[in-house]
């Protein structure tokens, strides 16, 4: 269909989330929009959902940690920020998200809040609850493996 | 400018330890975090030093009858910075806002526990801070989220309604779970809280922190009495200022 005159086209605000999850975890695109609406469709209810759009436009994840920018309706922000909040787990896998802001365009958004590139995870055994555990580790992250599931821990918890 | 803090349940309760908690919440702009796990091995001054955020201890103390409350009470009370009891049964959440040595209930509405007048009246008597738990909100679906919700909100009422102090939190065990001041005024906002009433509650741990500390300074010579010179501060140099 025609394109729409450039003053009734709608307005879009971008979020850039920040993404964490456990070191195994494998999250795509389809994955996280798909929790993202439900996390909007359960707070907000369907028209909420409507309004706000929430749209996955670029999304990255790998090794534990990612990023994506998320396209808004301007002026609905708040209730994306607020259904943002409540994604909890993507797959089962638990994850950590978190907006570090928000532009008016997607250049300006993965500029400005985006593109710190993490790197991938070392492999090693750290001595934690007095037993030698593998662990992997990546900055001052470290996430020990424990009969239980991992334990996150940072470099502090070592000395 | 509010201090905010989050309160935490670490290893070996939670899933990540006291450092970790530090990280992921300076990187979301928390001003400070409260440990609420008495068994959590930590460092205070090195992750104060090395994040750049203030770490309180805390004691949660998850005991369902009011005899064994009393007593971890007087065991844990010089112990910690912040006390917290953790409420979820009418008898734990009647005998926690009794108590003028208890600074938080948290959890009131959690399992079979309920809130009413009376509990309300005597937390506003006693300073007990309500705690609103913001955690199956964030975490849970369908029918145990909107008990929740439905929950807080009779929560809410009540502590409106009689002037109840209140903190708030998401209660992480992970700190996967931690989520940043604005995104739970976000979150408040839809369900019926104001962005002040968040604020205020994220903002109250570090407030209550800041007082507890104060009073167990060495300067107390008992309560109510501080050992120390007039300062600018005090009532009388105002006086002499204003004339």
């Amino acid at each position: 269909m025609k394109h729409l005159p450039k003053h009734i086209r709608p307005r879009w605000r971008y979020l850039a989330v920040g993404i964490e999850s456990t070191p195994d975890a494998e999250i795509d695109r389809g994955a996280f929009q798909r929790e993202l609406w439900y996390a909007a469709g359960n707070l907000l209810g369907d028209p909420g959902s409507a309004d706000t759009d929430l749209t996955v436009y670029s999304f990255a994840f790998e090794a534990g940690a990612g990023e994506a920018i998320i396209r808004v309706r301007r002026g609905e922000t708040d209730r994306a920020r607020a259904a943002v909040a409540c994604v909890s787990a993507v797959d089962g896998e638990p994850v950590g998200v978190v907006v570090r802001g928000i532009s008016g365009t997607v250049r300006a958004c993965e500029e400005r809040y985006l593109g710190d590139r993490t790197g991938d995870f070392e492999q090693r055994h750290v001595v934690f609850t007095e037993a030698t555990r593998q662990a992997v580790s990546r900055d001052d992250a470290v996430e020990v493996s424990l009969p239980s599931g991992f334990v996150s821990a940072t470099e502090l918890d070592f000395e | 400018m509010t201090d905010y803090y989050e309160v935490v349940t670490a290893y070996p309760e939670g899933s990540s330890t006291v450092s970790r908690y530090a990280k992921t919440a300076a990187e979301y702009g928390y001003d400070g975090i409260v440990v609420r796990t008495r068994e959590a091995d930590y460092d205070q001054e090195a992750i104060a030093k090395t994040y750049d955020i203030d770490v309180v201890t805390g004691i949660e103390i998850a005991a369902t009858n009011p005899d064994s409350i009393s007593g971890s009470i007087g065991n844990f009370r010089a112990d910690c910075t912040l006390l917290l009891v953790q409420g979820g049964t009418n008898a734990s959440n009647r005998y926690a806002v009794e108590q003028d040595r208890v600074d938080v209930l948290t959890r009131p509405m959690a399992g079979d526990g309920d809130f009413n007048h009376v509990l309300a009246r005597a937390a506003t008597t006693h300073g007990v801070r309500i705690e609103f738990d913001f955690g199956p909100v964030l975490r849970e679906t369908g029918g145990k989220r909107v008990q929740a919700l439905r929950d807080l909100r009779k929560l809410r009422e009540l502590v409106e309604y009689y002037g109840t102090p209140y903190v708030v939190s998401a209660s992480p065990t992970s700190h996967l779970h931690l989520r940043a001041p604005r995104e739970l005024v976000a979150v408040g906002e839809q369900i019926g809280f104001s962005a002040d009433q968040i604020e205020r509650g994220l903002a109250e741990w570090g407030r209550l922190a800041e007082r507890n500390r104060q009073r167990a300074d060495d300067s107390f010579v008992e309560p109510g009495v501080r050992r120390g010179r007039y300062d600018e501060q005090s009532p009388e140099s105002k006086r002499e200022d204003t004339k």
